[in-house]
């Protein structure tokens, strides 16, 4: 693969809260290459969100990266202090989906005017000319009747709806990388699958790099051709979509798996990783995921494990690949995997 | 928007039916040496019978609730028995409304600037030295009773500045103190609320978009914050005028400036019922107005409210 | 990066053995996250990080000890004695503050530091009993007006009347027909107080018991006043000793207000609002400024610590700012 258009290293992020230090983000490594499609994947407080939004500097305001680079562009973005530099960034280059688009826009504004704004601002569109780009990228995100639609208001749209017009909004000025966090959590299931459509429609389209954040790693099959596996602040695996469904190595990414109700195996009764993910407060000392994991090693606990490399594109945080480690073999969902998800991701 | 505010009319009517006639059952307990006038003392029992009954106060008390409202319909408001005896309420009225309006509207002007002012500030110096330092403007002004801190403005405000301790309608300069008093619980009000409505606005998720965007923060205070924050303000400013009542009556006193919360005051002290009658039901009208007002301006300015019920889509 | 702990601890493990299995506990996975929650214990945790409010509540309730014991302590007057001067035989007025007379005496000759603790007492008096109601009455009310459907309607309409009328109004209008006394003055507050905690306890009685509507528990039998009293009383209870905290400033404010128009207290009981008003009328002298000073300076404290208070714990028991 070529250079990636961006890379984050070893990127820590911190936060204070009442006094305290919480660390949502330890170490966090990830590169995007020009064009792709990445997956991250993860319980939710895992830390994806957080991760993200370090990037376009959106972390709230008791919220810092403490270490790490993330090199954009040249730059690197984990050492921008100011709005000013956040802003050549933020929406122009790098743009962001949220999750709940019920709330997402202005209530009191019109639809037509908040995509506009975005035109506005990075484009130097004005007037008629910046109507008519805003109409046209209505359309691209398939709401009918744009020129009707422009005018109306936010309560006037249903929820996938709004996500469309949110999405508009991150599309309009071109950005080189898309940032979908969780776009249809909150939205009906049909509808979910429409929002993905035109996910997946627009990277093509604009041959944006997308990064699509979901908890759910059944749609991942749909929108990625790379995933990373998220646990505690860490990417503790990550490959292309085949390697991580059909060849998983993570415990973590076993459990996940385990549970995703559609490749369950009939009879069975649905699994669910027991606990709870590490109090982010407390320093956390070697493999995070080891108080949870019934198979753990005594190195889990007080050494954490490197990466070791599967496949030129496959590699995972975990000890069972150290040479000297016991063979375990993964569980039974998983080895039934690889047929299931043949027929599953046609 | 304009079947809501036709409804929104009905109901304030009725509201405003309801409180006339509670007035009215509250002015029967009046004290009845309210309507003797000036010779109370001098009057026989039989003399008093009969100024009662000439002003129908002895009539049964439907036939009294009837004229009361046929009064009102007329727009009636009955004739001072001492403070002008025999002189139509709404003569003296005339003469006293047009200060209360001009203080009122002045008073209203510049505390909804100087309140406005104050609120963005607090709300952009969230939590740090200048919010902090408003706040207490607000808390003091809030707490402590209009009477403390308004004597001592008229006290050291004249003898500092050299303005006029009295009020004279001809020299501007003796209009300053007084607007300026008024003023203090409307700027302190203004500034808490846009405040917190701004600080509300800021918390909501639409503001997280508005960032991604890459909108600086100043844009996003003037084109998302302030203006969200101007809804629930507009909806809570015209009846906002009413809470400054006492703050009218006490500056009217203190300045001798001849207005209508002044005239409550004497009316009260000179036991002159007819004219507290009049006074009371004009106050609790504005205060219904007020509140119409504010729905219908809100009305105006959400279009969630303005479209409701017009079948927008879905 | 490994510290030299961790070494140590690695070292002292054969490496064989770390590469066996640990032993699972499923406790200790639970363990990992998060602790639980008592709703006492965070609001005052969140009141006593108020250094202002700390500040305020120990200064408050010594000066309400102070006034409540003034009176005992040695070589204090009685606030409505007259004192005679000896040298004349006359009344000592206006006598300015010295070693006898702390805060000097009024326009008759009484004694300005017992008056004002004895004003102290009857204006906190007032506010205590108003408060009191306020919240008794108010949440009477508020819980009928939530939970009996077929006086919902009709409760709406009355709240919707009084609170169109503006409080200085009913509050003239009340103190003018029953005529100044001190149970004019508590009636009065008592017919206005108490909209504010009646509207509260009724919102959020429909917030629960619209919930708990569809609500299976319901049918399995656990009457929704249970569920009312066990969700609702932690947070009415911190409600209450909000209001009675505000209360204070409020009906001090009134009270300074019917004073004021004339309506107030008759002028042998001492109150805050009755010693301003004296202060008032011999403000235009310098020299006896002193009798308006020190009632504005102690009524505004009070006013202010009590309004901060109020505020500061209704912050405090706020879950949301709990976390
Ligand atoms: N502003 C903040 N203050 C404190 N902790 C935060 C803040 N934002 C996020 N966190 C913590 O960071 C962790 C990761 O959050 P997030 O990235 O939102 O998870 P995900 O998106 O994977 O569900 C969570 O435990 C969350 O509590
Ligand atoms: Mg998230």
């Amino acid at each position: 693969m070529s250079e990636p258009i961006l890379s984050a290293r070893d990127v820590v992020i911190k936060f204070s809260l009442r006094g305290q230090t919480l660390t949502a983000v330890r170490g966090a490594s990830l590169d995007l290459y020009e064009g792709e499609s990445v997956a991250i994947v993860g319980e939710s407080g895992s830390g994806k969100s957080v991760f993200t939004k370090s990037w376009i500097g959106m972390l709230d305001a008791n919220g810092w990266v403490d270490s790490g680079s993330i090199l954009f562009e040249g730059k690197d973005l984990a050492k921008f202090k100011t709005e000013e530099e956040w802003l050549t960034i933020r929406g122009k280059k790098i743009a962001m989906v949220f999750q709940d688009p019920m709330t997402a826009l202005n209530p009191l504004r019109t639809i037509g005017s908040q995509i506009q704004e975005t035109l506005e601002l990075h484009q130097g569109l004005r007037g008629q000319e910046a109507k008519r780009r805003t109409i046209e990228i209505l359309a691209q995100v398939g709401i009918s009747e744009p020129e009707m639609r422009y005018r109306q208001y936010p309560h006037e749209f249903s929820g996938g709806m709004r996500q469309r017009v949110v999405i508009a909004i991150a599309i309009a000025c071109n950005p080189r990388i898309l940032i979908c966090d969780e776009p249809t959590t909150s939205l009906d299931v049909t509808i979910q699958a429409q929002i993905l459509e035109l996910i997946r429609k627009l990277q093509k389209e604009l041959k944006v790099t997308l990064v699509y954040i979901t908890h759910d790693l059944g749609v991942v099959a749909n929108v990625a051709d790379r995933v990373a596996v998220m646990y505690a602040g860490e990417i503790i695996e990550y490959g292309t979509v085949e390697e991580i469904f059909y060849d998983p190595r993570h415990p973590y990414t076993w459990a996940l798996l385990s549970s995703l109700p559609q490749l369950g195996i009939k009879g069975q009764p649905l699994y669910s990783i027991r606990g709870t993910p590490p109090n982010l407060f407390n320093e956390i000392r070697g493999d995070p995921f080891a108080p949870r994991n019934p198979q753990a090693l005594k190195i889990d606990f007080v050494k954490s494990p490197p990466f070791f490399q599967v496949s030129p594109t496959h590699y995972a945080k975990t000890w069972l690949l150290d040479p000297r480690a016991p063979k375990v073999e993964p569980p039974e969902i998983v080895k039934a995997m690889r047929a299931k998800y043949e027929r599953y991701a046609v | 928007m304009l079947k809501y505010s036709l409804r929104r009319l009905l109901h304030s009517l009725v509201t405003l039916f309801m409180v006339l006639t509670l007035v009215f059952l509250l002015m029967r307990l009046l004290p009845v040496e309210g309507y003797y006038g000036e010779r109370a003392d001098k009057l026989t029992p039989a003399q008093k019978e009969a100024i009662l009954r000439k002003m129908g106060l002895l009539d049964p008390w439907y036939v009294q609730l009837r004229n009361f409202y046929l009064q009102l319909l007329r727009g009636d408001l009955g004739v001072s028995v001492i403070y002008r005896a025999n002189v139509p309420v709404k003569e003296i009225l005339a003469a006293k409304i047009p200060y209360s309006v001009a203080f009122g509207l002045g008073a209203l002007v510049l505390s909804l600037v100087a309140g406005l002012a104050m609120g963005i500030h607090m709300a952009q110096n969230k939590g740090l030295f200048w919010d902090k330092f408003w706040t207490w403007y607000v808390v003091f002004i809030n707490a402590v009773p209009g009477a403390v801190y308004l004597l001592f403005i008229q006290l050291y405000g004249t003898s500092i500045t050299g303005l006029p301790m009295l009020f004279d309608r001809y020299n501007v300069r003796s209009w300053i103190l007084p607007l300026v008093s008024m003023s203090l619980s409307g700027i302190a009000a203004n500034a808490m609320w846009l405040r917190r409505f701004m600080v509300d606005e800021l918390n909501k998720d639409y503001i997280r978009l508005a960032r991604a965007k890459g909108m600086s923060s100043r844009a996003i205070m003037v084109k998302h914050v302030l203006r969200n924050a101007f809804v629930p303000l507009a909806n809570y400013l015209p009846a906002s005028i009413l809470f400054t009542i006492s703050g009218s009556i006490y500056v009217e006193s203190l300045y001798s400036i001849p207005g209508m919360g002044g005239l409550l005051v004497t009316a009260i002290s000179r036991q002159d019922n007819p004219l507290v009658q009049a006074l009371v039901l004009i106050y609790s009208s504005l205060g219904i107005l007020g509140l119409f007002l504010g729905d219908v301006l809100m009305a105006i300015l959400d279009p969630r409210i303005r479209l409701e019920k017009q079948g927008g889509a879905r | 990066m490994m510290t030299a702990k961790e070494k140590e601890v690695i070292q002292a493990i054969e490496e064989q053995e770390l590469f066996t299995f640990a032993q699972y506990d499923p406790e200790a996975a639970e363990r990992t996250g998060y602790s639980d929650y008592s709703y006492w214990r965070s609001t005052i945790r969140v009141f006593l990080r108020n250094k202002t409010a700390v500040f305020l509540l120990i200064l408050m309730t010594s000066l309400v000890a102070f006034t409540f014991i003034q009176p005992y302590l040695p070589g204090q007057k009685d606030p409505i004695k007259i004192h005679i001067d000896p040298n004349t035989g006359l009344q000592l007025r206006n006598h300015p503050p010295d070693k006898e007379f702390w805060f000097g005496t009024n326009s008759i000759g009484q004694d300005l530091w017992a008056r004002l603790w004895s004003g102290t007492r009857t204006s906190l008096l007032i506010a205590i009993i108003v408060g009191i109601w306020e919240i008794v009455f108010g949440t009477f009310v508020g819980a009928i007006w939530g939970y009996v459907r077929p006086l919902e309607a009709f409760l709406t309409e009355a709240y919707n009347v009084i609170s169109n009328i503006p409080t200085t109004i009913i509050l003239m209008l009340i103190a003018y027909i029953l005529r100044p006394s001190f149970q004019t003055m508590i009636i009065a507050m008592c017919a206005t107080g108490w909209l504010g905690m009646a509207r509260f306890v009724r919102n959020q009685i429909v917030i629960i018991r619209d919930r708990e509507y569809n609500l299976a528990s319901r049918c399995l039998g656990t009457p929704t006043g249970r569920i009312i009293v066990k969700n609702l009383l932690p947070y009415l209870v911190s409600v209450m000793v909000m209001r009675v905290a505000l209360s204070i400033p409020g009906t001090i404010g009134w009270e300074v207000f019917l004073t004021y128009i004339g309506l107030g207290l008759p002028l042998n009981i001492p109150s805050l609002g009755n010693l301003l008003n004296e202060g008032r009328r011999v403000m235009m002298a310098p020299a006896l400024r002193y009798q308006l000073f020190f009632p504005a300076v102690v009524l505004s404290v009070i006013t202010v610590s009590f309004y901060v208070l109020g505020n500061a714990f209704a912050d405090a028991s706020d879950p949301r700012n709990h976390f």
